[in-house]
């Protein structure tokens, strides 16, 4: 006879769940997966109503199961995001630009607006081009360190309000345990929080933090996903494979073991005496850093002067001096000066104060002018000074409300 | 053993050396194939890429001990005591009491004539209920032979009813759905009585429990459990945990892997002081295996091997056994991987809640609030038809179902760390378990702030539901 579900005690189990060990049924599999999913979000409170949020994709089954998964809780929730699709093209020939078809037709498939951004467009420089100059070794430095750049400037681009990314449980257990293994207490710290700022005005957050790896390739499968699978060509990270087997290893011993290693790592508090770095902009760049200048900064300027080791391992402790000294000397590199951050903002801003203004002009039709000078509007109403001392009388109520909800 | 005579001698050897090379005393320079220290005898050992001899290692090791020891010192106000020190009868436990008494002889040796510590006493734990090979007598030899006092408790005496102890907590299966994941841990608090024998009672509940690491992870508990007891009865106001290095780099990765990070400082720190009356001092954490095997080989100090439950088995046998062999592998790659990972430690504090939370019912380590509130927002296993929001009810009286025998159930998922509800959850149902509070369960506490009343007050009626029930278990 066969086995039923023990959930609905109804349907006939099909699978063992990863996370429980319970057998269950399609159907309650679905339903528990994003439950949990939508748990996460609403006790964490990711989002607000009519925020814009970008979805990372790189065409992985992360990725996908997030846009499929946020889409559908969307719907479902009413959570009332406008959803985009936003992908790093890192320039690996033979793996980026096959996963970025998936993507392309994940955007097909789910009617999610997509935007791509390359390394070669924001730096000149496409992974290709690196590993060719600096080797096989430690190019997932570079490829790291730009990545999460890019995702920001992308992020800018279409003003988002937050980026979601497809990290999963496994992940986070993992960067726990590898933080813990080489004692690095700031990222010790960072690593189990579920939002991060970014780079300050936009949020970051894992709505996959406590979904298990195994659990979203099931989701993917059953569901007939669209998705990309296959290894980044140049080499993995080899002190993470250590952390990965490890945590495997746990997994199977005792299953919940990657749930309680993230529980261990939420309830872990770095000592209040002990000094972590205190958060700045690059001079050069307007990115988060810690830094004079930002990581990403170095590494393109080793690549521009021909030395890319700079930034790497133990030259990383002076590069910082070896560039402030002679910044100013640059060598006929392929010279791509990244956009300051600055100005993306910026960009942003006024795209979201020209968006506002639409709404507004929806709202009441009062204002129809389109020269209405937004240097005088200090109170963000998106409104000319005229037409807001006219608005005020004819129909303030209304405009008390759709201020309320910009805000 | 390592006496005086011994002492004394490897000091005159580690003089005799240090007087030729005067002027380079100071410097860190090393002499090429020499050792790092006196610069003029061939080296013998190498720690941590650097080479030592026999004398200047073993000296090296009696000064980390003695530093180690006086750093715990520094920090907390402890009135002159006894001093207790744990004895499993392994080379590390073996290798603290023997640094112990070379500590207290030199204290006693020097201006003041009068130690720190009153008296020094080896606390052991006699494990034979479960591991009847180890030899028992060996242990006391340890101990006897460096002239210390060895006072012995058994495994099963965890199970003997005394003012620490009065009850003990009989799981009951909560009625779910099976398979179901269950959001409440449900108990008897019952007396035992002596229809039973301690020793049955303790084989059976390590019988019960569903895997080696649950089995592990009960061990732990009930040693640490009763060495506080023991020190306690002994009235030793210090508690030494031989926890070399190596060893603590592995607890930290096993403890953290079984979601224990939030009493992660108290279990593994340097000093802890969470249970009353006995601070605990880790004096070995500088210690490497390595070290310690080599000290024990030139000073000639006894130990005994002590098997685990996984002794020999494969590494997935349990969590501890392949954190144990994961970190050691990975020292052997990355060599200061161990002494990263207790730096990493040592720079962690317990959370503010921690130091006011309620002790576990189970380990008496600290409980974290909504746990399982947590683990079932996360684990959602009700069907699409129920509303999927936690039901994790109060206390109240309503939360009392009375079972077909007329005991009453208690809930006790709220006094139980998130790591225990691990052990309680998987193990099998009318399981006793010893309760490591369960008379500060029973005692109403002192005022505090508002979130501590609210479960006193939640102590207070499950009390009452007991004192009317004082249950006997030999149904």
């Amino acid at each position: 006879m066969p086995r039923q579900c023990e959930i609905c005690n109804n349907a006939r189990a099909i699978l063992r769940r990863p996370k429980t060990g319970q057998r269950i049924c399609n159907e309650c599999f679905f339903y528990v997966f994003e439950t949990e999913i939508h748990n996460t979000i609403v006790d964490n409170k990711l989002f607000k109503p009519g925020d814009r949020v970008g979805i990372g994709a790189s065409g992985g089954k992360d990725s996908t199961v997030l846009a499929y998964v946020m889409k559908t809780l969307n719907n479902r929730y009413n959570y009332g995001l406008d959803l985009y699709l936003l992908s790093v093209d890192e320039g690996i020939s033979g793996y980026r630009d096959d996963s970025l078809e998936t993507v392309k037709r994940n955007k097909e498939q789910y009617g999610l607006p997509l935007l791509i951004v390359s390394y070669e467009q924001l730096y000149g420089w496409s992974m290709d081009s690196i590993v060719e100059a600096v080797g096989r070794k430690n190019n997932c430095t570079f490829c790291g360190v730009f990545r999460r750049q890019a995702l920001d400037r992308g992020a800018l681009m279409l003003d988002l309000d937050h980026i979601v990314t497809g990290h999963n449980a496994d992940d986070v257990a993992e960067t726990i345990l590898m933080n813990l293994f080489r004692g690095d207490l700031p990222r010790l710290g960072r690593c189990t929080e579920i939002v991060t700022a970014g780079d300050g005005y936009i949020g970051r957050s894992k709505p996959f933090k406590y979904a298990y790896e195994k659990e979203i390739v099931m989701y993917a499968y059953l569901k007939h996903l669209d998705y990309f699978s296959t290894e980044c060509t140049y080499s993995p990270n080899a002190y993470r494979g250590y952390a990965r087997e490890f945590l495997k290893d746990l997994e199977f011993v005792r299953p919940s073991a990657i749930l309680d290693i993230i529980h261990s790592g939420e309830a872990m508090q770095v000592a209040s005496d002990v000094q972590l770095p205190t958060l700045a902009h690059c001079e050069r760049c307007g990115y988060i850093s810690s830094n004079a200048l930002c990581k990403a900064c170095i590494l393109l300027e080793g690549l521009e002067r021909g030395v890319p080791k700079l930034g790497i391992a133990k030259s990383a402790r002076h590069a910082q001096e070896l560039l402030a000294n002679e910044s100013a000397m640059k060598s006929a590199g392929k010279a791509v000066e990244p956009v300051h951050f600055e100005l993306l903002r910026g960009k942003a801003q006024a795209m979201r104060e020209q968006r506002q203004m639409k709404e507004q002009q929806q709202e009441c039709h009062d204002c129809t002018a389109t020269s209405c000078a937004f240097a005088c509007d200090d109170d963000a109403t998106g409104l000319c000074s005229s037409s807001k001392e006219t608005r005020r009388c004819a129909c303030a109520d209304s405009n008390a409300e759709t201020n309320a909800a910009a805000s | 053993m390592c006496d005086k005579t011994t002492e004394a001698s490897l000091e005159t050897q580690r003089v005799s050396p240090k007087a030729t090379v005067e002027p380079s005393q100071y410097e860190r320079k090393r002499v090429p194939g020499m050792c790092i220290k006196c610069k003029v005898i061939k080296p013998n050992v190498t720690i941590r890429r650097s080479l030592y001899c026999k004398a200047c290692f073993v000296r090296t090791c009696v000064v980390k001990f003695r530093t180690a020891l006086s750093r715990s010192r520094k920090n907390t106000t402890v009135p002159r005591t006894k001093l207790m020190v744990a004895l499993s009868g392994g080379p590390s436990s073996s290798a603290m009491l023997n640094l112990m008494a070379d500590f207290q002889r030199m204290e006693l040796r020097g201006t003041e004539a009068q130690s720190r510590y009153e008296d020094i006493i080896a606390g052991h734990v006699d494990e034979s209920v479960l591991f009847p090979d180890v030899q028992d007598s060996l242990i006391s030899e340890i101990a006897i032979s460096l002239s210390i006092e060895c006072r012995i408790t058994k495994l099963e005496d965890v199970f003997a009813t005394n003012d620490e102890a009065p009850l003990f907590i009989k799981l009951v299966q909560s009625t779910l759905a099976p398979g179901a994941l269950k959001d409440k841990i449900c108990a008897h608090l019952v007396k035992t009585n002596d229809s039973i024998s301690s020793k049955k009672r303790l084989q059976s509940l390590f019988s019960s429990l569903a895997s080696a690491t649950d089995r592990e992870e009960m061990l732990d508990i009930i040693k640490t459990l009763l060495l506080i007891r023991l020190a306690r009865k002994a009235e030793c106001g210090v508690l030494l945990m031989g926890d070399s290095g190596t060893r603590i780099a592995t607890k930290i990765v096993s403890l953290a892997s079984r979601g224990r990070g939030f009493s992660l400082p108290f279990e593994v720190g340097a000093e802890s002081s969470w249970f009353d009356n006995v601070v605990v001092y880790r004096p070995m954490r500088d210690f490497i295996m390595k070290e310690i095997a080599f000290f024990n080989m030139w000073t000639k100090q006894n130990s005994v091997v002590v098997p685990t439950f996984t002794t020999g088995a494969p590494k997935r046998a349990s969590i501890g056994r392949l954190t144990e062999s994961f970190v050691i592998g990975l020292d052997h790659d990355f060599s200061s991987t161990v002494s990263t990972i207790c730096r990493t430690m040592q720079k962690l504090e317990p959370r503010k809640q921690a130091l006011n939370s309620l002790p576990c019912l189970t380990c008496g380590m600290p409980v974290e609030n909504d746990a399982q509130a947590w683990r079932s927002r996360l684990t959602v296993s009700k069907p699409l038809a129920v509303e999927a929001e936690p039901t994790i009810q109060s206390n109240g009286s309503n939360d009392v179902p009375s079972d077909e025998d007329g005991l009453v159930r208690a809930d006790i998922t709220d006094v139980v760390c998130y790591s225990c509800q691990n052990i309680l959850t998987s193990a099998a149902s009318g399981t006793t378990f010893p309760g490591a509070t369960v008379d500060h369960f029973l005692k109403s506490k002192g005022p505090g702030d508002a979130k501590v009343d609210i479960v006193n007050a939640k102590q207070e009626a499950l009390r009452k539901q007991i004192e009317t029930f004082l249950l006997n278990d030999n149904e």
